[in-house]
């Protein structure tokens, strides 16, 4: 259910301070902060460029990763698949958003992208058969990604070369691997930890993960992901589950299907947590809450550290999240689209807002807790209860 | 007996009373039936399990066609979720459901006559009491099981994903050995199944 009635916010009052869980000791990551030199204000934000080595565009710095990579390789482990055994798509075609209209349902999910003004969308439903999409999207070479065991969707560019699906895992969450020098990198972490590029991370992008109605509302020129991806597989049957239109099967059930990286109950492991992981730390926020609530605030660090905030987007039922060091405080507008008011009345757009944007995606809470031990997580209904 | 035994070897002896134990079952008609159906039942529990068969559900339902994928042969010895799985080639969707076409197929076609050929030496044996200390005709439906439980999901074997249970590298290393399992079983108990079976007490 969404929520418009207008509720003062003072984004300082309300701060979540979480607590760090701990696990920072094993390992700290090189030059944490690969999202600090954002200034995203628009959804084509990428994190900042670094050079582009084998044809391989790489971020400006290491992203953060709170275990050693030595760690990580040991927990890595197959999930079954041969490399390849889930096929990329390599040669991607589109519908058009009125085709589509034939073979999708409204509540289908799919990630959405807006590149360089060229809008697409890409059915959940295809992707979880083959988890990489390698594209060109507004004369920019990109990989879309999902990982159906770790609920997370993610988009980077690519260069020269193409991504393929390693058939490993690293806390259920994907492993790919470039198909220049054969690094791998987890989707999460979107940095290599091994092969040529260990210690390098990728230039990544949002998706946002919604549902086909909602997308087609909002951009009615996009294209869509069609089925004819030069591979046969039944898609409309998800082999995990479903989200139409109640979580199903693995998506909904409590229990991971390999042994997850860490353990934090702090919620039960299949809740979507909206997480950003910055140079200052890593946060959460629960998604449901930030449905609910329409504006969340969280801080990590400690008092002194810096506060972020969450802003959901009603048209599109994602959210955004914004480093707000000042504690500049918003409201909901009342009976608009999920439009936020600044104090001096000014209306914005929920991605829009005159904050730097921080990357942010949807989680299984698992994946990013085990990923992201530190993280603070800010959850209102649980700290009430 | 022991002269037979000893005279032609142990092993000619269970091959070729095997052999005279499939053509009895198979000349006749409750054993051709009890083969058949049991072969075929097989080859559709195997393909469902696999999810290369699957009833209902679609945006369209009700549709008939088939989609072939780019470079049919090229795929077609192509690995793919797991171990002896191999990349789908065509689509088939008859109304209620679809079927994808694989070398799969084939797999699960070589176990389910290996299941109907022992099912039905089974029944034969049965119902024909003079060849008394026949095995239990459940042998034969017990060794197909491994492989029904061969079928894999993007990541994981799918019975795991279906019933939440947790995997590991020793679950998974068990499940690549599920389909070599079953083709030993199957033959081993068709072989032992057979070996007890003695032409001079059968009737065909």
């Amino acid at each position: 259910m969404e929520r418009s009635s207008r509720r003062a916010f003072v984004a300082a009052a309300g701060v979540a301070l979480s607590g760090f869980a701990g696990c920072l000791g094993r390992g700290q990551p090189r030059g944490a902060g690969g999202q600090d030199g954002e200034q995203a204000t628009t959804s084509e934000q990428t994190t900042a460029s670094g050079p582009t080595e084998r044809g391989l565009p790489l971020a400006a710095d290491r992203l953060p990763v709170e275990y050693d990579f030595g760690t990580l390789r040991e927990e890595v482990l197959s999930g079954g698949p041969p490399k390849d055994g889930i096929p990329s798509i390599d040669d991607p075609k589109f519908w058009s958003a009125d085709e589509a209209d034939d073979e999708l349902r409204a509540e289908d999910v799919v990630f959405g992208l807006v590149r360089n003004g060229e809008v697409r969308a890409y059915p959940q439903r295809i992707l979880v058969h083959h988890e990489i999409v390698n594209d060109v999207v507004g004369d920019e070479a990109v990989s879309v990604t999902y990982c159906p065991l770790t609920g997370t969707a993610m988009g980077f560019q690519r260069g020269e070369t193409t991504f393929g699906v390693s058939g490993k895992l690293l806390n259920n969450n994907l492993v790919m691997y470039d198909r220049e020098t054969d690094s791998r990198w987890p989707q999460v972490l979107a940095t290599a930890i091994s092969g040529t590029f260990e210690g390098e991370s990728l230039r990544e992008f949002r998706l946002v993960w919604t549902r086909w109605n909602r997308w087609k509302e909002v951009h009615p020129e996009t294209a869509i992901l069609s089925t004819d991806t030069g591979h046969v597989r039944n898609y409309d049957n998800d082999p995990y589950g479903s989200y139409v239109s109640n979580r199903r099967g693995y998506y909904g059930r409590n229990s991971t299907l390999f042994p997850p990286l860490g353990s934090d109950d702090r919620l039960s492991n299949k809740r979507v947590v909206l997480g950003a992981r910055t140079g200052s730390g890593r946060i959460a926020f629960r998604k449901a809450a930030l449905r609910e609530e329409g504006l969340l605030s969280g801080q990590v660090g400690g008092t002194s550290g810096t506060t972020y905030l969450a802003v959901y987007d009603s048209t599109l039922d994602t959210g955004y999240v914004y480093r707000n060091p000042e504690g500049a405080s918003f409201s909901r507008e009342e009976g608009a689209q999920g439009q936020v008011v600044a104090d001096d009345g000014t209306s914005y757009d929920p991605a829009d807002l005159p904050l730097d944007r921080v990357y942010a995606f949807d989680a299984m809470w698992f994946a990013w807790s085990g990923f992201y031990p530190s993280t603070a997580l800010v959850d209102p209904t649980e700290e009430a209860s | 007996m022991a002269t037979e035994t000893a005279s032609r070897g142990r092993i000619p002896l269970t091959l070729s009373r095997t052999r005279f134990a499939i053509g009895a079952a198979l000349g006749r008609r409750d054993g051709q039936a009890v083969f058949g159906s049991v072969a075929l039942a097989y080859l559709l529990a195997y393909l469902w399990f696999s999810d290369l068969l699957t009833f209902g559900g679609g945006v369209g339902g009700g549709e008939f066609g088939l989609t072939v994928a780019r470079n049919p042969l090229g795929r077609l010895f192509q690995p793919a979720n797991s171990a002896l799985s191999f990349e789908p080639v065509a689509l088939v969707e008859f109304g209620v459901g679809t079927y994808l076409l694989s070398l799969n197929t084939a797999i699960g076609l070589g176990i389910a006559l290996l299941v109907g050929l022992n099912l039905a030496v089974t029944y034969v044996a049965w119902r024909q009491p003079k060849a008394c200390g026949i095995g239990s005709s459940s042998s034969g439906v017990l060794a197909g099981i491994p492989a029904l439980l061969s079928g894999a999901a993007c990541c994981g074997p799918i019975v795991l994903v279906i019933f939440g249970i947790q995997a590991s590298s020793a679950v998974l290393t068990v499940f690549e050995w599920l389909i070599p399992a079953a083709v030993v079983l199957l033959v081993g108990s068709l072989l032992w199944v057979g070996r007890q079976v003695d032409p001079a007490l059968v009737q065909t």
